[in-house]
């Protein structure tokens, strides 16, 4: 065919718009991906995931973490095998920090009230710092109260120096605050500031007073790694593990004898434990001698079995034979630990000096299977305010003397006991601001809302508080960017600090002020990561997660051994003909006391003991039950003598004991998100507000109440069918090893 | 890829054993295994319900009364039956036995008879009564090596066959405990010990033979490839 040139023009020319045209129509080469059917088998996830060990402060609990980062997501977390405290494990509330990240009720970015009680609009960063700024600066400091959770590590020392150059108020909060008591006695006893390790792997024998070591108490996870060890460790005997308790928690369960102590009589039995050994001449004599002030048994005599056994509501013949286990040689290194609602009583000091001085008489002061001392951190801390002292600061509020209420992560009109009225308390506050980034009941009080970033978005340190025997700090970095207009809370007091001209605060932002204490710690030129240049020592010090020094341990020397008390303290409570039964409250095994209610996956975690999930409910021995008329799922009416009352669900567990009426926390809240809001009750808000008399700690298990039924009923959400599950006999599911 | 894998696979033969004398019924291993695997939030309805979808859950069993009582705990996760009795009964082929000796659901092929869940003796196999749905900003935390099981399709523990695959893929060697299952890796008492059966100097295959150890409803022949460690009874 002849081709003219007029042919081969338009030719040309459709071909050549044509492949322009089809060309801008197909699909961009970047979002093909043809691969062989070779190299992608059916699982294979397109993309690439990075690892980045971090550190996060769980309460009282700290855990080195690994966060699997994928295309800018954080995926899962997982313990970082390297960290000392939780060598590779972790617990419920690190896995759900990721669900704290990406929350769907997280406070997205500042806001401001526009008129009291009215609705927020949105503001951004420059002018929330700018009203901050003013807030403060506006104000005698002392008219200023910030409140935040305990803190440790560089977040303690940045809020430190704000509050030092400031010359506001600063105050930690812990709705429970009970470990103050027991370090107190530590403090007392050993002169530790810092808490000690409790070293549970090389143990062979525990004895332990209320402290629910390995479900809810300070660290769990920590603790756990050496049960692990106590009971099945490779080259050992298997351990023995007492327990004394009014719940039959999760370490009750795990212990190889529950013993029931009348709550409050903690410290009676552990004297009477004393005073049996210091007789039988089985104690350290040494540590004998300067607890009695020199006058051996004589001097505890007011605590022997026989006498003391009825108050405490054990036999007199259990109490000598714990005392003859405790101090049997081959039991030995012992080990004596004490808290929790032991330490949550009204003589919760007398407990918990007694508890701890058995372990002077054992010979487990400071060595391997006993207390193990912690050396002085080497960053600040902010600890929990007695009781005594936020009754106080209630009172302030309210009189005027404190106008303005900075509150970081404090739910106190949560938290306090409903008796002291905090809500009310801050209502007449001029000004609240809160830096939490959820709208807990505290912060719907707010004027000001400025939203800090969750754990996985932040620069820190964290100094676990008990380390493991040796200076353990571990380095918290951004695992991802932020995911909202969000700040850290470090760098709004910085830059806040910045702004009021304020001395002390060297830093720019917190990342700054993690990189001054690593250089500070290359310095030292020893621990696990030694390097010659910072930037290495930075980078191998983030890849690892922290630095820690297994060689900076405590001072060995310590003060004489007090004189303990010859006489128990007089404690007054409720009327027991009115109020028969003890209220043991206990703490959620996800949503603790109430600061993980909004996290779906701790409050979706099964309590242990009774399988229940999402609710509140109270725990009565079946014959209790029975006399009043009771079965599972009656709601009843818990009446506390402060006269407040809560309304539950009665779970009839087998082993509650007959005077004992047991309830969770974490459950009531109003607000704090979807997932905790007009869920249960909260226990916390019938508590007698009473005070341990001595530290002025809140004695939180020293509540007597009553209970009545009412004609509703409310099934409790919860794993197990309607009745509670046992082995049949003759047909075990689970097999026992007599040994 | 079918032979190539199938040669480099058939080495391994997975098992777990969890001592019950660790195990503090804590419900680590039940939160890492749902952010692992992409289960559904368990909210109050679903516990409500009896519907709560747990891979693997931490049973309690009562011995005794007060003040003699004890709670011993059971973790309970798909077994791996090597006689699995829900395999036999799928019509679908949806559950079948691997190479590896995992018990392997396809969700693609299952149509929710629910036959598998009825014939297992160990409520380990949960059904998807509802679809599955999570607010928007929580499904960035989503695994992306695990499907979402959609409405209507039975789910159950996998070993974590994601991690076993991202492991031993291309015929990789793989030493023992270089990788676990979420719970396992979770678990902070190390109760839980996973690990290759065909590996005699495995960790597991130690435990395996321990003297303690014992299969749950073992009289049922289902041969599971999970050996529970007996909890033992000193004298109280």
């Amino acid at each position: 065919m002849a081709l003219t040139r007029r042919q081969f023009l338009k030719w040309a020319g459709v071909t050549g718009i044509g492949a322009v045209v089809f060309n801008g129509c197909r699909v961009p080469d970047h979002e093909i991906q043809v691969q062989s059917p070779v190299e992608m088998p059916e699982d294979l996830v397109t993309g690439r995931d990075n690892y980045y060990a971090t550190a996060a402060q769980l309460g009282l609990a700290s855990e080195g973490l690994l966060v699997r980062v994928m295309e800018g997501r954080a995926k899962k977390i997982e313990g970082n095998p390297d960290h000392p405290v939780n060598t590779g494990k972790h617990g419920i509330r690190a896995e759900a920090l990721l669900q704290a990240l990406y929350h769907p009720d997280r406070i997205k970015h500042p806001l401001l009230r526009i008129a009291k009680g009215g609705p927020f609009r949105r503001i951004d960063w420059t002018e929330a710092i700018e009203r901050l700024t003013a807030i403060i600066s506006d104000r005698d400091p002392n008219e200023v109260l910030l409140a935040t959770p305990l803190l440790r590590g560089r977040a303690a020392d940045v809020v430190q120096a704000f509050a030092d150059g400031s010359r506001i108020r600063l105050q930690g909060f812990d709705a429970l605050g009970c470990e103050s008591v027991a370090r107190e006695a530590l403090r007392q006893l050993y002169g530790q500031n810092a808490q000690p390790d409790f070293d549970i792997a090389h143990a062979s024998y525990i004895l332990n007073f209320g402290a629910d070591f390995l479900g809810t108490w300070i660290n769990p996870t920590h603790y756990s790694r050496g049960y692990g060890e106590f009971r099945q460790g490779d080259g050992r005997s298997r351990g023995r593990l007492v327990h004394v308790g009014a719940r039959y928690s999760t370490t009750a369960a795990a212990a190889d004898h529950w013993v029931y102590a009348t709550p409050g009589s903690e410290g009676l039995l552990a004297m009477s434990i004393a005073y049996t050994m210091i007789d039988e001449g089985t104690a350290d004599s040494d540590a004998a001698s300067a607890l009695t002030g020199g006058h051996g048994a004589r001097a505890l005599q007011a605590f022997a079995p026989e006498r003391v056994a009825a108050r405490i509501g054990v036999d007199a013949h259990v109490i000598s034979e714990l005392a003859h286990e405790l101090a049997d040689k081959k039991h030995h290194p012992a080990l004596v630990i004490g808290g929790g609602p032991a330490a949550a009583q009204a003589n919760g000091l007398f407990n918990m000096l007694a508890v701890y001085a058995l372990n002077a008489l054992v010979g487990s002061v400071n060595r391997s299977g006993g207390l193990v001392f912690n050396p002085e951190p080497v960053s600040g801390r902010v600890s929990s305010a007695s009781l005594r002292e936020w009754k106080q600061t209630l009172a302030d509020m309210r009189s005027g003397d404190i106008t303005a209420v900075l509150v970081r992560e404090s739910d106190l009109a949560y938290g306090l006991p409903g008796a002291l009225d905090a809500r009310g308390a801050l209502r007449s506050v001029d000004t609240i601001v809160s830096f939490s980034s959820f709208l807990d009941e505290t912060s719907e009080l707010a004027d000001l809302i400025l939203p800090c970033h969750t754990p996985l978005e932040e620069w820190g340190t964290d100094e676990p508080n008990p380390g493991p025997g040796y200076t353990t700090i571990g380095f918290q970095q951004p695992a991802v960017n932020r995911f909202h207009d969000t700040l850290s809370f470090g760098d709004v007091l910085l830059q806040t600090g910045s702004q009021l001209g304020l001395p002390g605060l060297p830093w720019e932002n917190m990342r700054e002020a993690v990189r001054s204490l690593a250089q500070d710690l290359h310095e030292r030129g020893r621990g696990s990561v030694v390097q010659p240049t910072f930037a290495e020592f930075w980078k191998r010090t983030l890849e690892r997660g922290g630095w820690w020094d297994t060689g900076a341990t405590a001072d060995g020397s310590r003060p004489d051994l007090p004189e303990l008390a010859r006489s128990a303290p007089a404690v007054s409570s409720a009327d027991p003909s009115r109020y028969p039964l003890h209220l043991v409250p206990f703490e959620g095994i996800g949503v603790g006391a109430g600061q993980y209610a909004h996290l779906p996956w701790a409050q979706s975690a099964p309590d242990p003991i009774t399988s229940a999930a999402w609710d509140t409910w109270v725990e009565l021995n079946p014959h209790t039950a029975d006399e009043m008329g009771l079965k599972n799922n009656d709601i009843v009416i818990v009446e506390s003598s402060t006269g407040r009352t809560i309304r539950v669900p009665v779970y009839v567990n087998p082993a509650t004991p007959p005077d004992v009426a047991a309830v969770p926390m974490g459950q009531g809240h109003r607000a704090f998100t979807s997932y905790a809001a007009r869920r249960g009750a909260n226990v916390l808000d019938i508590l007698e507000p009473t005070e341990d008399s001595e530290t002025g700690a809140f004695a939180w298990g020293a509540t007597r109440v009553r209970i009545s039924g009412t004609t509703r009923t409310r099934v409790i959400p919860k794993l197990e069918g309607l009745e509670p599950a046992r082995q049949l006999h003759g047909e075990e599911l689970i097999f026992v090893h007599k040994a | 890829m079918a032979t190539r894998t199938q040669s480099t696979r058939a080495n391994h033969k997975w098992g777990m054993v969890i001592d019950l004398d660790r195990c503090t019924g804590c419900q680590a291993c039940v939160i890492a295994c749902q952010s692992e695997n992409n289960i559904p939030l368990n909210d109050q309805t679903a516990f409500l319900d009896g519907r709560a979808i747990e891979w693997i859950r931490v049973e309690r069993y009562w011995e005794g009364d007060y003040p003699d009582i004890k709670a011993r705990f059971l973790p309970v996760l798909c077994q791996h039956c090597d006689n699995a009795p829900c395999e036999s009964v799928c019509p679908v082929y949806a559950t079948y036995h691997n190479n590896e000796g995992l018990n392997v659901q396809v969700y693609n092929r299952c149509v929710g008879t629910r036959f598998c869940g009825n014939n297992c003796p160990y409520h380990a196999r949960l059904f998807n009564y509802w679809e599955p749905v999570w607010p928007e900003d929580l499904r960035n935390q989503l695994n992306p090596d695990v499907t979402v099981r959609t409405r209507g399709i039975m789910e159950k523990c996998t070993f974590c066959i994601q991690r076993i695959r991202r492991s031993t893929r291309g015929g990789k060697q793989v030493e023992d405990q270089a990788f676990n299952p979420a719970c396992v890796q979770a678990c902070p008492t190390d109760a839980m010990t996973f690990g290759d059966l065909n590996n005699p100097d495995s960790r597991v295959s130690h435990k395996w033979e321990d003297e303690r150890a014992f299969r749950v409803l073992e009289a049922l022949g289902t041969n599971p490839s999970v050996k529970y460690l007996k909890q033992v009874d000193a004298h109280a």
